[in-house]
């Protein structure tokens, strides 16, 4: 009775341990895995302003005061009513020259800001053009790197090092390649000095006969990157 | 090159079926082990309290008869009785079976009692010592099973790199590393086991001392009241 009670309880136990450990293991214990952190491309953005500035807004002139004398009223009057007249003109024309400035001034406003949009609109075309091809440079730029590295590992799983080869030698050769990916030509470009090592070079270039992968891209791209490929041999870049 | 899943759980994933095999082997030999190595821990704890206890009640001057009446008893009600009660109640049942005949010779009755004695205790013995051999071949065991599966997966491994021209060191790593879990594993089983069994191996030692001793007391004490007639 108090046998299986005691066996009961410790194989829970057992159970609960063996489960934590487990738990522990799957959830924590992994192994730092390398990410390969692709720096993302920025794009700056700036306010643009498309709205011009307001104006400060032009003040009413101010009215003159009426002068009142107190004496020699008629003559005042008269004199007031002549003044009041002329002022009256005066105001009428000042008032016309100032709707036509105000217009005048607002209509070149209006050109004004046309022009600004437009020159503000052709800048941020041009910018996005520049920086769509910028893109694609980068993007061109990454693509042909990755098929140069495969075209560096077949050369290198295809390379058999002579025995004089030594760490500071290098060879460079140049591969000519039609777009199917065939190997049509090797030179060497700079010798190591050991000819054995070069004649092994050549060999690794002509061991590789076809890059078949080189089939999948634009012929653009070939043109301008794989027609003629260098590639350095050195036995330090392999990994012994 | 395919994106390689290094976390454990793909790693045993990944494994050859052999080594799978070795990893499962050790995983319940581990479980198993740790059922035995609480079970015998508690046990035996129970068993070193309960002669303590009996010990006090023995010696606390109580009639011989009236506690041999009540652990009876309590045996009755609990259905079975473990420790040293058990050779206190064979010893004391053949000793007054034997000294109720009257032409009983007291060196007859004392043997008699001492061979019943003897037999609790042996039987006491076996208790104690049950499930310690399963700890001791799985402590011996087992590293030699995750041996066996690391030795087996690396040289899988080795074979799949007698293929390639290249050798890198990215070619084995996994492999290797997956073969390697067996050993961890095989460690893991095993040294908690032979912590136990070392452990329980000693206090069963220490036990078995204390209940012969207490046999002898016992045996003393009768003797002494069958001389004294």
């Amino acid at each position: 009775m108090r046998n299986f009670t005691s066996y009961s309880s410790a194989a829970l136990f057992s159970f609960l341990l063996h489960a934590a450990v487990v738990a522990a293991l799957l959830s924590s214990w992994e192994p730092e895995s390398k990410k390969i952190i692709i720096q993302p491309q920025y794009i700056e953005a700036k306010l643009v302003e498309l709205a011009p500035k307001k104006k400060p807004q032009v003040k009413p002139p101010s009215k003159p005061k009426v002068d009142t004398a107190k004496k020699r009223r008629e003559q005042e009057k008269r004199r007031a009513a002549e003044k009041r007249a002329e002022q009256l003109k005066r105001q009428a024309a000042l008032k016309e020259q100032q709707r036509k400035d105000r217009e005048r001034e607002a209509l070149e406003q209006k050109r004004r800001e046309e022009a600004e949009r437009q020159r503000i609109e052709t800048e941020f075309a041009e910018t996005l053009a520049q920086e769509q091809a910028d893109i694609n440079a980068r993007e061109d730029e990454r693509v042909a790197n990755s098929y140069m590295q495969l075209i560096r590992q077949r050369l290198s799983d295809n390379w058999s090092r002579p025995p004089s080869a030594r760490r500071d030698m290098e060879a460079l050769v140049e591969i000519r390649l039609v777009p199917t990916g065939r190997v049509v030509g090797v030179t060497i470009v700079k010798s190591s000095g050991d000819i054995a090592f070069d004649r092994s070079v050549e060999q690794a270039a002509f061991k590789a006969q076809q890059f078949e992968e080189l089939q999948q891209l634009e012929s653009r791209l070939f043109e301008k990157h794989f027609r003629a490929v260098k590639v350095a041999f050195s036995p330090q870049d392999l990994r012994l | 090159m395919n994106e390689e899943n290094l976390s454990i759980l793909a790693l045993i994933a990944n494994a050859s079926l052999l080594v799978q095999l070795v990893m499962a082997t050790l995983f319940l030999a581990s479980v198993l082990s740790w059922i035995m190595i609480v079970q015998r821990g508690l046990f035996l704890n129970g068993a070193q309290r309960s002669f303590r206890d009996f010990e006090d009640q023995f010696w606390s001057g109580v009639d011989l008869n009236n506690l041999y009446h009540e652990l009876t008893e309590r045996a009755k009600q609990q259905g079975a009785a473990d420790g040293i009660e058990n050779v206190f109640r064979a010893g004391f049942r053949e000793f007054n079976r034997l000294a109720q005949s009257d032409k009983a010779d007291p060196d007859a009755v004392m043997e008699g009692t001492d061979r019943a004695m003897r037999v609790a205790l042996s039987r006491e013995d076996e208790k104690l010592t049950i499930h310690l051999p399963f700890l001791a071949s799985v402590a011996s065991v087992s590293p030699y099973i995750g041996l066996f599966g690391t030795v087996w997966g690396i040289m899988n491994s080795f074979r799949g790199l007698a293929m390639v021209q290249q050798a890198t060191l990215a070619t084995v790593a996994p492999g290797i590393s997956e073969a390697l879990i067996a050993t961890a594993m095989g460690l893991f089983a095993a040294i908690p086991a032979v912590i136990a069994y070392n452990r329980y191996a000693a206090k069963v030692e220490v036990i078995n001392t204390n209940y012969e001793t207490f046999a002898e007391e016992f045996s003393s004490i009768l003797h002494r009241q069958v001389h004294a007639r």
